[in-house]
């Protein structure tokens, strides 16, 4: 029975999985008693197991939920788990992560990135300087000169401080042990205890190659981390930031009222289409090429129209030239290209450019419009071009805008009352939104 | 005009997964930005909060996909959202979703590979390393809608079968799909109803031979455990018995292993969804899907105008490949044209082997979308 006062949560009598000597096994009977100090419901308890020797626990631990994952990502499931956990279930569970030198490395960002949301995570790393699984190869956190069987010269670089790292990520509980601290129960279950991201560097050897290769025992391990410049203890203890969860309820639960639910479209205007026509505008990025399109979008709609928007534009978002092909059709819309151009809007060089480029001469008809700003001048010879002082009357910004108030206006494929409202929606009063001129045009 | 039974919009195919995983009942979504994707991101953002539910940054996409997979594992429906980079870089996370029998849903909208590529230029050229992304070679179930209303409804499919068969699926989707808005009738939307994963409780009658990952017959699917619940959960991505336990040179090991793929084997003729345009004597079948579907049917108007018979598959459910529909819809024809926007006809590769009695060409493109020209052009050459 799982008394609290006998509550064990690993196997009883368990056979520990390790070399003889191993850190390991004294980190994971520290990590038992902690959790027996902690008198944590087993069910309210993950351990999250990385891949290497230390991932060997979640057999050892029989009544707690263990998660044994991918090389490195065991904080990032844990994250998840935890995250999960707070804000949409029990709001009691405890995540413990147990994770190598080598993967901490490896999955450095998960451990930086849950010490910046500051999840309810505890991280245990077991940090015995090297890949022991493997056979004994060199990690991040392997100190400068350590002997090991990809550095047989000794490692060239320093080692990680990843102390330091979760420091810099804002980590509330920082501390960095060996496996053989008297009170290492009492930092682990501070750890696990302590509401937000917590991490335990546990230094310790490795019989197997990390022994054997170096002139190293368990009472060199805290002088070999001063050599590297590396803080010994409970680094910090400080529980300023809210845990995650409480974070979330005050800086977007509460502001949920802000977001504005979808308008649906009203179909009240009416339109004078027997067939589709695609409308292709094209102009330079921040000249409302695209929201142009999509307002030409919208008032089809009002009309009854069936209608598709499909934009295009380089990789970046606000340079370069913007293009905008849509269609409006009194029936269901299948091919969303313009494939045969009824009318084609042109207000920049930029746009001009990009015609060509895309080769739109090859997607017009011999009835094909161009509205094209009167400063641009288009070579081809045959077409039906209205030239118009677009950019001088409407302003570069809402030259595309003009240009479609003009199509519609002009060759009124649908009611140009719906584009009107959307504009005086948008710009304030019709008669003022251009130049005086553009509307005798 | 009736206007009193539309409810109208201008969505496109990001928004409506974005409404489709809420309808779902999704409730944690991790995302990382990435074009064509980012919008069902930025829908997630706004909708999940307003839904009872939870959407957050992720400083990568592995760390997107094991949010998810962890959210998942604590019993809550999850999914991100990425393009083909991404997709790259969750793929050791979504075997994790696989072999610990996860639900979890993965929106890959597709742009121009490979590597960086072209992010604002549609493509359809993720076919194999969407599906084949396992080591082993296991089924990764794969939607593919064509537009926004079927952003929406395939989303919530996409979840159902997470659910129902514990398993990641992918919504694969395009940059034309995705974010091409259209006109959209609310009212019309037609989701099936939610499935939900069976969870395992202590006082159920069969609790006492319930394993993590046990089952008496191949299409069975072991009830689920979450994290956190009283039934205590051994989840792992390492080989491993019934019991969640690593083995090796183990027979129940390997059953176990293999269970994951006959499960969906076991399930795939509920996991067909495709749509027939049946022309009667038709001598050439155009198959298609995504965004290539829709120029598809527009070729498929004009042939028949030019007094062509042919017929027409729009195929929704592209993996487990829909065999006998297609076959079904196959019957009678000589020639089979398959069109998919990628250099190489990638499902053809694989159809070709299923229709080695038919005559069957692909149409196939680079950089821009496959127009109704160039497959009218074809069928009218057959």
């Amino acid at each position: 029975m799982n008394t609290p006062e006998l509550c064990t949560y690993m196997t009883h009598g368990a056979v520990m999985p390790f070399c003889k000597g191993c850190g390991h096994s004294n980190i994971l009977k520290k990590l038992n008693d902690a959790l027996v100090k902690l008198n944590l419901n087993p069910h309210d308890v993950c351990l999250v197991t990385d891949i290497g020797c230390i991932g060997l626990a979640d057999a050892l631990f029989d009544k707690v939920h263990t998660v044994h994952t991918t090389h490195g990502r065991s904080t990032g499931f844990a994250t998840g788990i935890a995250v999960a956990d707070k804000v949409l279930a029990s709001d009691k569970l405890k995540t413990i992560v147990l994770i190598g030198d080598g993967g901490s490395m490896i999955g450095l960002l998960h451990i930086v990135n849950a010490a910046l949301m500051n999840v309810d995570v505890t991280v245990i790393v077991a940090n015995n300087f090297l890949f022991g699984m493997t056979g004994g190869q060199t990690s991040s956190l392997t100190p400068e000169h350590f002997n090991t069987v990809t550095s047989p010269f000794g490692s060239m670089n320093p080692s990680l401080d990843i102390c330091q790292i979760a420091d810099a990520s804002k980590a509330g509980f920082i501390a960095r042990k060996t496996a053989t601290d008297k009170d290492l129960t009492d930092v682990i279950s501070e750890a696990i205890d302590f509401s937000g991201f917590s991490i335990v560097e546990v230094l310790e050897l490795c019989t197997e190659h990390g022994t054997k290769r170096n002139d190293l025992k368990g009472n060199m391990l805290l002088k070999m981390a001063e050599e590297e410049g590396h803080k010994i203890g409970v680094i910090k203890n400080s529980p300023v930031r809210p845990e995650f969860s409480k974070k979330y309820e005050t800086d977007v639960n509460s502001h949920k009222g802000e977001i504005k639910p979808l308008k649906y479209i009203n179909p009240k205007f009416v339109h004078n289409l027997k067939k589709p026509n695609g409308i292709i505008i094209s102009g330079s990025a921040g000249e409302r090429v695209q929201s142009t399109a999509a307002m030409l979008a919208e008032a089809a709609l009002m009309c009854g129209l069936e209608v598709t928007q499909k934009n295009d534009n380089p990789v970046t978002q606000g340079s370069g030239f913007s293009l905008s092909e849509v269609i409006i059709s009194p029936g269901e819309i299948n091919y969303t290209g313009v494939a045969s151009a009824d009318y084609v809007i042109v207000v920049s060089e930029n746009g001009l450019r990009e015609i060509k480029n895309q080769d739109i001469f090859n997607r017009i008809n011999d009835k094909t419009i161009f509205i094209v700003d009167d400063s641009l001048t288009i070579e081809k010879k045959g077409l039906n071009v209205i030239s118009l002082p677009l950019r001088k009357y409407c302003g570069g910004d809402k030259a595309a805008v003009g240009a479609v108030d003009y199509v519609i206006r002009k060759f009124e494929p649908f009611q140009h009352n719906a584009i009107k409202l959307l504009l005086e929606k948008r710009f304030g009063e019709y008669e003022k939104i251009f130049k005086e001129e553009y509307y005798k045009l | 005009m009736n206007t009193t039974t539309k409810k109208l919009a201008l969505r496109n195919g990001n928004q409506m997964t974005a409404e489709g995983a809420i309808k779902a009942g999704c409730k944690f979504f991790a995302g990382y930005p990435i074009t064509p994707a980012s919008g069902i991101y930025k829908g997630l953002i706004d909708l999940l909060p307003l839904n009872n539910g939870i959407a957050i940054s992720s400083p990568d996409e592995i760390s997107a996909l094991a949010y998810c997979v962890g959210a998942s594992m604590r019993g809550v429906k999850a999914m991100t959202a990425t393009s083909g980079p991404g997709w790259a870089l969750m793929i050791e996370t979504v075997q994790y979703a696989m072999i610990t029998e996860t639900p979890v849903v993965i929106c890959v909208v597709q742009r121009l590979g490979p590597c960086t590529g072209g992010a604002t230029q549609g493509a359809q050229g993720d076919i194999l390393i969407t599906e084949f992304a396992s080591s082993g070679g296991y089924t990764i179930p794969v939607l593919y809608p064509t537009n926004s209303k079927e952003c929406y409804e395939l989303t919530v499919e996409a979840f159902n079968w997470a659910e129902k068969y514990r398993t990641p699926v992918v919504l694969l989707s395009d940059k034309e799909v995705g974010m091409t808005t259209e006109s959209l009738d609310y009212n019309k939307l037609n989701a099936t109803p939610n499935a939900n994963r069976h969870v395992i409780t202590d006082h159920d009658a069969d609790y006492a031979n319930w394993k993590m990952y046990g089952f008496d017959s191949p299409d069975m699917i072991t009830k689920f455990a979450p994290v956190g619940g009283k039934v205590k959960v051994t989840a792992t991505g390492s080989a491993h018995n019934a019991n969640g336990y690593l083995k090796k040179n183990d027979p129940e090991t390997l059953a176990t292993l293999k269970h994951l793929e006959d499960k969906i084997q076991a399930h795939r003729d509920e996991m067909v969804l495709v749509k027939e345009d049946h022309e009667e004597d038709a001598d050439t079948l155009v198959i298609s899907f995504g965004i290539t579907a829709r120029t598809m049917k527009d070729s498929v108007i004009k042939a028949r105008t030019k007094g062509r018979k042919v017929s027409s598959l729009t195929i929704f459910s592209i993996f487990p490949i829909p065999e006998k529909a297609i076959l079904k819809a196959a019957k009678g024809c000589k020639n089979i044209v398959i069109a998919e926007e990628n250099i190489n006809g990638q499902y053809r590769m694989l159809l070709e082997p299923l229709l080695k009695n038919f005559n069957v060409t692909g149409i196939n493109k680079l950089g821009s979308m496959i127009t109704p020209d160039e497959i009218l052009e074809r069928i009218v050459q057959l």
